[in-house]
């Protein structure tokens, strides 16, 4: 190829690029815990709702699983304002995020509750548990660890997923990759340096992801 | 296998990847003589910049920059493949061969010529203020306000000047001129501050608002010329020519004023040495 790496041009950028891996991380927790507990909601009227409320969180899930996240953003960032409605670009990508997950999320924490025994839900009702206290009494902790292998891995797409935000206005990571290649030109430089960043952004995410679960739940994940 | 085994026969074949994708010898930007002899001229567009170069209702990559590639690969005698291209592959694409040269907005500036070489200008870029009428947004600065919100394209040459001239005005970074003209017309920015040349086509989805696009001349005119991989000089200079034939001929000026709705605002001083 004709061409030199000169990782000089863009070395002075990386601070620069790190403040966006912190949006990013950011970005990728707040949608995360927004959309588990959309998802926990979600879950808990798939189990325990009236027919109308199952249909209506179907369609919601239907919806965001089979239309894909840009489009939805998009929706959120520029249709909205029509209707009177102007979120911030943080706000629209962090809702947009957070409803995408909380679609997933639902199927997985569905599965979750599919694998409850029928005699815990019927103790718990016995012993005059509302719906509520039986979802974080009994459920919750039944379920933790068989869920929290697929839920850290939700985590680690979230974190990906977050790249979409540099088109909305979002000075995440990949946003700011962007900017510096656009002063520099330096693709290759900048581009392989942003792919580090999250390859360790990561990494961290999964250790960490992994002695939490060790901790709260005993599941014996692999650190690295 | 084990998990260390796998990493480490993972990491080598990355290695190697990266060494096949850089090493000088293989898939280099191609001279003259190579392109001719190919009978082909690649040409890299950016389709997300109209009228500069968009995708037709037929879905073929169209306009003023595809018509400068035709007339080009027509004086060279060769077939033209347009290829789309955006911001981040295209100085690899390049530099790589993949195209002969790349256009799309491609401004001149000293720090991007470190990087790839210049044709001589195919068009001049003029800048200037894009707002709504009534909201007396028309000069540096009235826009360098904190309450001021300019939409931008990310990536464009006019975004170093913002953060030096108008520092105190907020900025938000989008992905088109499309969605630029969306947030002002929304009422999410009150402005842009970029270039101008293509403002008559862009705007014209918003039939509804009351543009006013004010000329900022004291921010200086810059030049877009073909983009060529650094040193393929064969080809370089041969474009050189021809785009002073394109000039002299009047072609370019010609599809300028088809596709923009009107001459350039600055025309390019045209000479015949280079």
């Amino acid at each position: 190829m004709n061409y030199s790496l000169i990782w000089s041009q863009v070395t002075p950028h990386i601070p620069y690029l790190l403040g966006g891996a912190a949006l990013t991380l950011q970005l990728a927790v707040i949608s995360f815990l927004a959309g588990w507990a959309i998802g926990l909601v979600n879950a808990s009227v798939l189990h325990f709702g009236p027919r109308p409320a199952r249909l209506a969180v179907q369609g919601y899930v239907t919806f965001f699983i089979n239309t894909p996240l840009l489009v939805q953003i998009f929706f959120i960032f520029f249709v909205l304002p029509d209707a009177g409605i102007l979120l911030s670009p943080y706000a629209a990508v962090a809702i947009g995020m957070s409803l995408n997950a909380g679609a997933y999320l639902t199927e997985i924490q569905r599965a979750g509750f599919q694998s409850l025994r029928r005699e815990e839900i019927d103790a718990a009702t016995a012993m005059g548990f509302s719906v509520p206290q039986m979802v974080w009494y009994v459920i919750l902790p039944h379920i933790a660890k068989a869920l929290y292998p697929p839920l850290s891995n939700q985590f680690i797409i979230q974190v990906m997923t977050t790249s979409i935000a540099a088109i909305f206005a979002v000075e995440e990571l990949t946003g700011r990759a962007y900017n510096v290649n656009s002063l520099t030109f330096r693709s290759l430089e900048v581009f392989s340096i942003t792919a580090v960043i999250y390859v360790v952004l990561t990494l961290a995410c999964s250790m960490a992801l992994a002695l939490l679960g060790r901790w709260l739940f005993r599941v014996k994940a692999r650190i690295l | 296998m084990t998990d260390r085994r796998a990493i480490f026969v993972g990491g080598a074949a990355a290695a190697a990847a990266a060494a096949t994708l850089l090493t000088p010898k293989e898939a280099a930007a191609r001279p003259l003589e190579d392109v001719l002899r190919a009978g082909e001229l690649r040409v890299g567009v950016n389709p997300t910049l109209p009228p500069r170069a968009l995708f037709n209702d037929r879905n073929v990559i169209d306009g003023f920059e595809p018509e400068v590639a035709a007339a080009i690969a027509q004086k060279m005698g060769v077939r033209l493949v347009l290829q789309a291209v955006g911001s981040p592959e295209r100085i690899p694409m390049v530099a790589s061969g993949r195209i002969d040269f790349v256009m799309g907005a491609m401004s001149r500036t000293s720090e991007r010529a470190k990087v790839i070489d210049y044709t001589v200008p195919v068009h001049s870029e003029n800048y200037g203020i894009v707002s709504v009428a009534g909201r007396g947004l028309t000069t540096i600065e009235a826009l360098n306000k904190p309450e001021v919100t300019l939409a931008q394209v990310r990536g464009t040459t006019a975004i170093p000047y913002i953060q030096r001239a108008i520092p105190n005005a907020q900025v938000l970074l989008l992905d088109n001129y499309p969605d630029r003209n969306r947030a002002i017309a929304q009422g999410r920015a009150q402005a842009s501050f970029d270039g101008i040349d293509s403002v008559r086509f862009a705007l014209r989805p918003f039939r509804q608002v009351q543009w006013e696009v004010t000329a900022v001349p004291a921010f200086g005119v810059t030049y877009s010329g073909l983009g060529v991989a650094k040193n393929n000089d064969s080809l370089r200079l041969w474009l050189n020519i021809a785009l002073y034939e394109l000039h002299t001929d009047g072609t370019i000026e010609r599809l300028w004023e088809k596709w923009f709705d009107g001459p350039m605002f600055t025309k390019v001083p045209v000479s015949p040495f280079f």
